[in-house]
């Protein structure tokens, strides 16, 4: 089995175009999946390629149009960049513990490619996208398109994500709410993001993103266009139809971590206190 | 096997091991520096943490070939700083450590926090511990340890 590290990012696309490798980030979620007895060597069943150091894709950064958040940047470093959305700064300050952030990324939670990740939530309900390259060249893929299932991901075995971008959408306001065992170091039972905009009195803005929800993080489009362009009056009367309609969106289930009553049931709840707060939001 | 360089307790280190080991196991078994401990082994308890460029990581979820060309900090080095002298008192006055095996962890925890934020309240620095478990259940001591440690070691952080 091979173990290599990569000087640079051509040398790290070279060995992937060559090799069915795993490839570990910060590892935090990785060396759990491949964790063997103290002392020993994690049980990797294929090769594996260390791409943390690699500085050519650890960047932050903002064009026109996209914040760019490098692939090898740390949830630290994303934290207290100036660059990066609100959103995503709340979401990852409730993301496992201090210690963690200090290495784990954002590429590596949307690899990953779990339910419960909670920074792929806030990648669907703002339109991320990721870039990937390979020695064939690179392509862009949405974050929603990018997860197809339970650690199922739409990336070619010779390919890398390089690039986390986030389109510089303007919005009134954002939610991020969390539900988990404990305040901190958790993962999540549930998770909401929303946000909204609001203009002459008509929601001119809305999406809603629920993650540890279904297999994937559930978005709906058509639910989003019918609550756009309702006056907050209008929809102060549709609140609990449209609670309704988004709790069909989702299909929690039983685990170890929550039962699908309960995901439910708070799903329900959060998503009324959003519409709430988009009916009571005042704006001039 | 490949050939890991690092700073390890300000001294550089050139190690032929597995890129995949996990930073713990190169400092306890390979280096035989057995202050960092294992816990959990999955990131939840903190007892493994070390300093990583001045920052708290998680050392069993480390794989070696990640510290190449980083600075780590375990507490077989850090206890000749005068920051740990600050600690080691404050934690010990405040009765911070009872059967003492999340101690390591928690010093660095602190230490990180004091080193970005030298005047933390209580509910920062409660944040800051979020990753590290005390099975003592002593938590309100070492929360008093570090907040008296931000005062006694004015400067040093």
């Amino acid at each position: 089995m091979v173990k290599y590290i990569p000087s640079s990012l051509d040398d790290a696309l070279k060995f992937l175009a060559e090799h069915d490798a795993y490839i570990c980030a910060g590892g935090t979620d990785l060396m759990v999946l491949k964790r063997n007895i103290a002392g020993h060597l994690p049980k990797f069943d294929k090769d594996v390629i260390y791409v943390s150091n690699l500085k050519e894709i650890s960047k932050i950064y903002e064009d026109d149009k996209y914040v760019h958040i490098g692939a090898t940047a740390t949830l630290d470093e994303i934290y207290n960049n100036k660059l990066t959305p609100e959103l995503l700064k709340k979401a990852i300050g409730e993301v496992a513990s201090v210690n963690i952030r200090h290495f784990a990324t954002l590429a590596g939670n949307i690899a990953n490619a779990s339910p419960a990740g909670d920074t792929i939530v806030i990648d669907y309900l703002l339109d991320a996208e990721l870039i990937l390259k390979s020695v064939r060249g690179e392509r862009a893929v949405k974050a929603k398109d990018f997860v197809l299932g339970v650690r199922k991901i739409d990336r070619q075995k010779d390919e890398l994500i390089t690039e986390i971008l986030f389109p510089k959408t303007k919005y009134d306001a954002g939610m991020w709410y969390k539900v988990g065992s404990r305040k901190a170091d958790s993962i999540s039972k549930v998770s909401v993001a929303g946000i909204y905009s609001i203009q002459g009195g008509k929601v001119s803005k809305f999406a809603l993103a629920y993650g540890s929800s279904a297999i994937t993080v559930r978005r709906s489009e058509a639910l989003e266009k019918e609550i756009t362009g309702l006056s907050q009056k209008e929809l102060a009367n549709r609140i609990e139809e449209f609670v309704e309609k988004y709790s069909q969106t989702i299909s929690p289930i039983d685990d170890q971590r929550s039962t699908k009553d309960y995901r439910l049931l708070v799903a329900k709840n959060i998503t009324r206190k959003f519409l709430k707060e988009v009916v009571e939001a005042k704006h001039e | 096997m490949a050939k890991i360089k690092f700073i390890l307790n300000d001294k550089p280190v050139e190690l032929d091991v597995d890129p995949s080991a996990r930073l713990i196991d190169v400092l306890r078994v390979n280096l035989n520096l057995t202050a960092t401990k294992e816990g959990c082994g999955e990131g939840s308890c903190g007892a493994c943490v070390v300093l990583m460029d001045n920052k708290g990581v998680n050392s069993c979820l480390l794989p070696i070939a990640n510290v190449i060309g980083h600075k780590i900090t375990t507490l077989e080095g850090f206890k000749h700083t005068k920051q740990f002298e600050v600690l080691k008192m404050c934690f010990a006055d405040e009765g911070g450590s009872q059967c003492g095996f999340c101690t390591p962890g928690m010093i660095f925890a602190a230490h990180s926090l004091l080193s970005s934020n030298p005047h933390p309240n209580e509910e920062e620095v409660r944040e800051a511990l979020s990753g590290n478990l005390c099975r003592c259940t002593g938590y309100q001591s070492i929360v008093h340890a570090i907040l008296r440690a931000s005062k006694e070691g004015e400067g040093l952080w």
